[in-house]
């Protein structure tokens, strides 16, 4: 029994929120259920009861508030807004709505002295030095993340929750994240989900109109977006990575397909080079068990949850 | 009419906790017990979870463990399939099952099919069962027990009913995996199994009892969907996805005869034709016997002729019959002709 592919989700104006490939359309009621009982399985398995999400003001933290919220209701979820001096105001305005809608803790946690304190400001140097003024923008985005990911953890420990990642299988397979930056995290609800299933599955659990809709941006500069800076659109990269690994079509099949070959070329050294930030850094192999090697436990086991 | 009510343990067992997996089988056989079930079954590993990998040596027991010894004395007057992690004499390692019944540890399946692929890296911690027997029950049928991937692969299910099986059990740990719109369910794995089962059920004329965990290991989550199937391919019964629970479920044994009856398809097996076949089969793969849908010229035991690749494949004889001459560096390639007669194995 194939079931129709659902109309795609329209907004108070009656037109698409967004774009829909019809191979990635995923049932969103099932999706919820399982990232639910995984939520909840990762925090009871931990001997945890509560949650930390960093709240950028985007489509992907703001789904990963709403299920999270939905799993273990939002009295146990707190969200951080973690802006710098450059941020969009309009990302924390988002942010914003969203806190208020989920009734969730919330606080602001300003990271620009935090990164200023580094590469310094105007002319004067920070723990940097001189050279810390000219950086690029690429080194100030990954230290921006690094920072975050600090005071998440710290905020794991003063609000007792685990932190709960955010980031989406588009941009972990062409590796676009921070290592150990926006990456970090205890648990992924939705690290298996291309940015198209994200939509789908933000529409349906009611993340707001306007965060749906926003071009994607890592904000770390003013008016950037992903799509931009990439040089290609979510649906089109989505649809590619699903029958490239998803569905391992081959360079030739998927130029069938009608991408082109210099897109898929380029995608697919992307996927390549980012390999290592999907994994655990190897350990040098000498003793008789090495973790992760031939020491294969389960992260979570008797004895192995707080308190 | 011969009734009989099932109840599904469609549970969340937690992982590596033995003794919590054990008080939690003990208080649902008492309340199947109380609910009027003469056959209780639970999932795949429901005593010890299922993502074990080193936990799988901690947790494993006996045939003659007193806490597998205490679980079936709470199954008198009570038919009950359980699983758990289970250590042969010679310490090897399996994932079993076990009828107990009436008190006793009535028969043990031992996983036939271990998948070691994709997800799944169950070959690495354990030892593939040899034995596939169905089993004569307290239930007036024969019962045939296999454990989730066993019915992956056709024959474990026809080779129960051959033997005399009137209700096929699968016990399983399924991960919920490949989430789409296009499928029945909106999940892939359950779609497969859905239809796994009904095409089993019709084709043996039995009843199928498919018990799947819920709950989270690690990364993967169970989807449930626990099912019985009847002989006729219909389904009597379907668990909720993802729900924990005690489900009971009426059957009529007397619907395998009716059936058997009316579809025969069990009398017209031809065991004796799929052993002969099954026999030139496994002699062709071994080299044994030439292979009637081999490339001609290739070896027995191998599908392909040696073409003209470059360098000489090992195990390939040229034209000279068996002298090696190597192609140097710099030397052109021999083409080796195709060997018309087919030495036998160790023939030089």
């Amino acid at each position: 029994v194939t079931r129709a592919t659902p109309a795609i989700p329209v907004g108070a104006d009656g037109t698409p929120l967004f774009e829909l490939p019809a191979e990635l359309a995923i049932d969103t009621d099932v999706a919820r259920r399982v990232i639910g009982g995984f939520v909840r399985g990762q925090l009871r398995q931990a001997g945890w009861e509560r949650a930390v999400v960093g709240l950028s003001g985007g489509i992907d933290s703001a789904l990963v508030a709403y299920l999270v919220a939905e799993a273990i209701g939002p009295e146990r979820l707190r969200c951080v807004l973690m802006p710098y001096s450059s941020s969009s105001p309009a990302s924390r305005a988002d942010a914003e709505t969203v806190v208020a809608d989920l009734g969730c803790a919330s606080e602001v946690v300003e990271i620009s002295p935090m990164v200023d304190g580094f590469f310094g400001t105007g002319e004067v140097a920070g723990a940097a030095g001189p050279e810390g003024l000219a950086a690029s923008p690429l080194r100030r985005g990954n230290f921006a993340a690094r920072m975050r990911m600090a005071v998440l953890y710290d905020r794991s420990v003063t609000w007792g929750g685990l932190v709960v990642g955010t980031g989406n299988k588009t941009e972990s397979l062409i590796g676009y994240t921070t290592l150990f930056g926006d990456s970090a995290c205890a648990f992924n609800p939705i690290g298996d989900l291309y940015k198209s299933q994200v939509r789908q599955v933000a529409a349906a659990i009611g993340v707001p109109e306007q965060v749906i809709r926003k071009a994607p941006s890592a904000d770390l500069w003013p008016g950037q977006t992903d799509e931009a800076e990439a040089g290609f659109s979510y649906p089109e990269l989505d649809r590619l990575l699903f029958w490239r690994i998803d569905k391992r079509r081959s360079v030739e099949e998927v130029v069938a397909l009608g991408f082109d070959a210099a897109l898929v070329e380029r995608v697919d050294r992307m996927v390549a080079t980012s390999e290592f930030k999907r994994q655990v850094p190897p350990i040098a192999k000498l003793g008789p068990r090495t973790a992760g090697v031939d020491y294969l436990y389960p992260r979570r086991r008797p004895g192995s949850a707080r308190g | 009419v011969q009734p009989l009510r099932i109840a599904l343990a469609q549970v969340a067992p937690r992982l590596g906790d033995l003794e919590s997996n054990l008080a939690r089988h003990h208080e649902l056989l008492g309340q199947a017990r109380d609910g009027g079930a003469g056959l209780v079954v639970f999932p795949e590993l429901g005593l010890t979870g299922y993502q074990l990998q080193d936990l799988a040596a901690e947790v494993a027991m006996r045939l003659d463990d007193p806490r597998l010894s205490r679980l079936a004395s709470a199954t008198t007057g009570l038919s009950a399939v359980v699983s758990f992690v289970e250590e042969s004499g010679d310490h090897r390692l399996f994932i079993a099952a076990a009828l107990l019944e009436d008190g006793e540890v009535r028969h043990v399946h031992r996983k036939l099919y271990l998948p070691t692929y994709g997800l799944f890296d169950e070959r690495r911690f354990f030892s593939p069962g040899d034995v596939l027997r169905a089993v004569p029950s307290r239930l007036g049928v024969g019962v045939g027990l296999g454990i989730c991937e066993d019915f992956w692969h056709v024959s474990t299910p026809q080779i129960l009913a051959l033997d005399g099986a009137q209700v096929l059990v699968n016990v399983s740990s399924s991960p919920g995996r490949d989430l789409a719109m296009s499928s029945e369910v909106g999940l892939g794995t359950a779609s497969s199994w859905r239809t796994l089962m009904r095409t089993y059920a019709q084709l043996t004329t039995s009843f199928v009892v498919f018990c799947n965990r819920v709950g989270v290991d690690e990364s993967i989550s169970f989807w449930g969907g626990s099912e019985v199937i009847g002989p006729g391919g219909g389904s009597v019964f379907s668990a909720p996805m993802f729900d924990e629970g005690l489900f009971l479920v009426d059957v009529d044994l007397a619907d395998v005869r009716r059936e058997r009856i009316a579809l025969p398809l069990l009398r017209d097996e031809r065991p004796e034709l799929v052993s002969r076949e099954w026999r030139r089969l496994i002699a062709e793969r071994a080299g044994l016997a030439p292979d009637s849908t081999a490339e001609e010229g290739a070896e027995d035991g191998l599908d392909v002729a040696a073409g003209a690749a470059p360098g000489r494949p090992i195990g390939f004889r040229g034209a000279g019959g068996g002298s090696s001459a190597p192609a140097g560096p710099a030397g052109p390639p021999e083409r080796a002709a195709p060997a018309k007669a087919r030495p036998k194995a160790g023939a030089a």
